[in-house]
């Protein structure tokens, strides 16, 4: 109890102010999606009851083995016109669980009820899908508490360059979508730059560390845009194979190149702003320090950068494709086949970043190096 | 021979030796063993008695080790961001098992039921293990990047002021993670971005409701994937500062008892 008591002698006015204002956030935001039933004009159930019915063991064309399972539910609906009715659902699920599965008492389903039969006081529906929002928010949450506890302010324009980013995404694909002839490179073009101006703006503020690092990070992106489809166009792209790519409703070479670029420009961001930082704190320690030895200095710490960060890309973009790389092998596909279905976009897209990667290292180095002489000639 | 993955992965090793010398050429190698690394998990992942999570702990030490020890070298540095790196997958996964279990994001989602259409889909691997192993595998380079870059300064400021304490040493270790947070989070955020372009103006195209979206299989289990791959990048800050310190102190009183005895 002591312990708390200090906690709160401690801190200040404004910071209870703001542990307030979040946690009132959190209470509110969590009641609500566990209350919202009555905003979704999906029906949503509850499981109240469960009864396991038979298993089946299942064995595929290919030798694998499973357990089938059927679950009869009964269910509370939660909302629209049946409110407090009871449902019945039937369930099967496998094992492995790969497009089904297995529910609990406490989940809350959509459903689709069977209108058709009315003879019976019970209802009989038809499972769509599970109401996920409440997960989402919990995660979020815990992601905000761990970014804010461990970065205070830093996490909080974290949180913010995150969300605005994000915003200004979903704009631009609203822009492209609603207005013909206008080529998704473009859009991404210009959202770029924006992208690029609020992250480092945020991440590190007005000055001219920043400046350097926007103009780095800017001509890195655009080099290794164009070293790509340099690339692409005297191999005729081959080798690429789109057939794989998923959720296309638009041409697909549009839609690889503008993914292609912006997934990049994150790490060309981070190096552009170590380069910047760094160079620009050993130019602080020392006014009169030699442009030889800030190019020696920026190499250095180039080169203990560009391996870590090419990782970094290489493992986020080739991590998404192992459960479909594991479903081809089990269904017997010849093995150059899987990996050349399923991973060659994915090397594309991490070659891509990690050329722009390495490309950023110069670029940034005289950069900087051409802000710091300017700042010098003043 | 003119395939243009060959191409680029010669360009990127032309300009990792242009610009690193003999560390791209090491940092180039990585790249490679690492995806040695994950193909062969995928691999054995197949088998369904094996247990996805022990082997993604495996793989997750093999990383880390390839991407510590080898593209920089076995030293303290090193060490202290390797142990700081397991602890963090591990408290990670934990989370993220709880997370994929309970959200129910493993496998397919109904988007990709056309796609699925030619597979057998009842093939015994446990997909909701292998949604928690992918969460994690997509953020460990970023988790061990975020570990050395903060163990090696904290020597750093170890080797000139060796008279530091430990909670100033500590600090000094948060201090620089706040530093890279914002970065680290960034580089991963846009890679996500990046990968999830076509199912963003899939779902504009098709005018999925805001509702719908956001309880489907796919769009949660990315927004899960970023929000995770955040707090793994968080999480690694306090634990490899607080390791730091540790063993770095641990490692001055020892010092001192030797040079009392000679």
């Amino acid at each position: 109890m002591k312990v708390i008591v200090n906690l709160f002698k401690k801190m200040t006015y404004k910071q209870i102010v703001w542990y307030t204002i979040i946690l009132l956030f959190f209470v509110s935001s969590v009641f609500f999606v566990y209350h919202n039933h009555s905003f979704y004009e999906r029906p949503i159930v509850e499981v109240i009851e469960i009864e396991l019915g038979d298993s089946t063991e299942m064995i595929d064309m290919h030798e694998n083995k499973d357990r089938l399972y059927t679950q009869q539910i009964v269910a509370e609906i939660k909302n629209g016109d049946h409110k407090g009715k009871l449902i019945h659902l039937t369930n099967e699920y496998s094992i492995s669980g790969a497009y089904d599965q297995e529910y609990h008492i406490g989940n809350e389903l959509f459903v689709s009820i069977d209108t058709k039969k009315k003879e019976s006081t019970d209802l009989i529906g038809t499972i769509m899908d599970v109401k996920r929002d409440k997960y989402i928010l919990l995660v979020a949450w815990v992601f905000i508490f761990t970014l804010l506890f461990v970065g205070k302010k830093q996490g909080l324009f974290s949180i913010i360059s995150l969300a605005v980013n994000a915003v200004l995404l979903s704009y631009a694909l609203d822009v492209y979508l609603n207005t013909s002839g206008i080529s998704l490179l473009w859009i991404c073009s210009i959202s770029v730059i924006l992208f690029t101006v609020i992250s480092l703006l945020l991440v590190n503020g007005f000055n001219e560390k920043t400046y350097a690092a926007i103009v780095a990070t800017l001509l890195g992106t655009f080099v290794s845009l164009f070293i790509t489809y340099l690339v692409m166009w005297i191999t005729a792209e081959k080798g690429l194979r789109y057939e794989e790519m998923q959720f296309l409703t638009r041409p697909y070479r549009e839609v690889f190149m503008a993914g292609l670029f912006i997934g990049s420009l994150g790490a060309v961001m981070d190096v552009a702003i170590t380069m910047s930082s760094s160079i620009f704190g050993l130019y602080e320690k020392d006014h009169n320090i030699p442009v030889k030895a800030l190019k020696a200095s920026g190499m250095e710490i180039g080169k203990d950068i560009m391996g870590t960060m090419t990782n970094i890309l290489f493992f986020a973009y080739i991590s998404g494709s192992i459960p479909m790389l594991i479903l081809y092998l089990k269904n017997n596909s010849p093995l150059i086949f899987t990996l050349s279905m399923n991973l060659s976009l994915e090397m594309a897209r991490a070659l891509a970043g990690g050329i722009g990667i390495v490309m950023t290292i110069p670029i940034g180095l005289y950069t900087t190096i051409f802000f710091v002489n300017r700042k010098r000639a003043r | 021979m003119m395939n243009v993955l060959l191409w680029m992965a010669a360009i990127l090793l032309i300009l990792m030796i242009l610009i690193g010398g003999d560390k791209g050429k090491r940092s180039f190698i990585a790249i490679f063993l690492n995806f040695g690394v994950i193909f062969f998990t995928i691999f054995i992942m197949t088998i369904p008695k094996v247990d996805p999570i022990i082997l993604t702990l495996i793989a997750s030490t093999v990383i880390s080790c390839i991407n510590l020890f080898y593209i920089n070298e076995v030293n303290n540095k090193t060490i202290t961001a390797f142990i700081s790196t397991i602890i963090t997958v591990v408290i990670l996964l934990l989370f993220i098992l709880i997370v994929t279990e309970s959200a129910m994001i493993q496998g397919f989602g109904a988007e990709e039921a056309e796609e699925l259409s030619v597979f057998s889909l009842y093939i015994g691997v446990d997909f909701t293990k292998i949604a928690a192993s992918v969460i994690i595998m997509s953020t460990i380079g970023a988790i061990t990047d975020t570990a050395i870059a903060i163990s090696s300064p904290m020597r750093e400021m170890f080797h000139h002021y060796p008279s530091i304490s430990r909670k100033e040493l500590f600090a000094f270790g948060i201090s620089i993670g706040k530093d890279i947070l914002g970065t680290s989070t960034n580089t991963l955020f846009f890679a996500f971005f990046g990968g999830y372009l076509a199912l963003l103006i899939w779902f504009k195209d098709l005018s999925y409701t805001l509702e719908e979206i956001v309880n489907s299989k796919i769009f949660s289990a990315e927004i899960i994937t970023i929000f995770c791959a955040g707090i793994g990048v968080a999480l690694i800050i306090p634990i490899t500062a607080w390791i730091n310190s540790y063993f770095l102190i641990k490692q001055r009183v020892k010092n001192k008892i030797i040079n009392k005895d000679t």
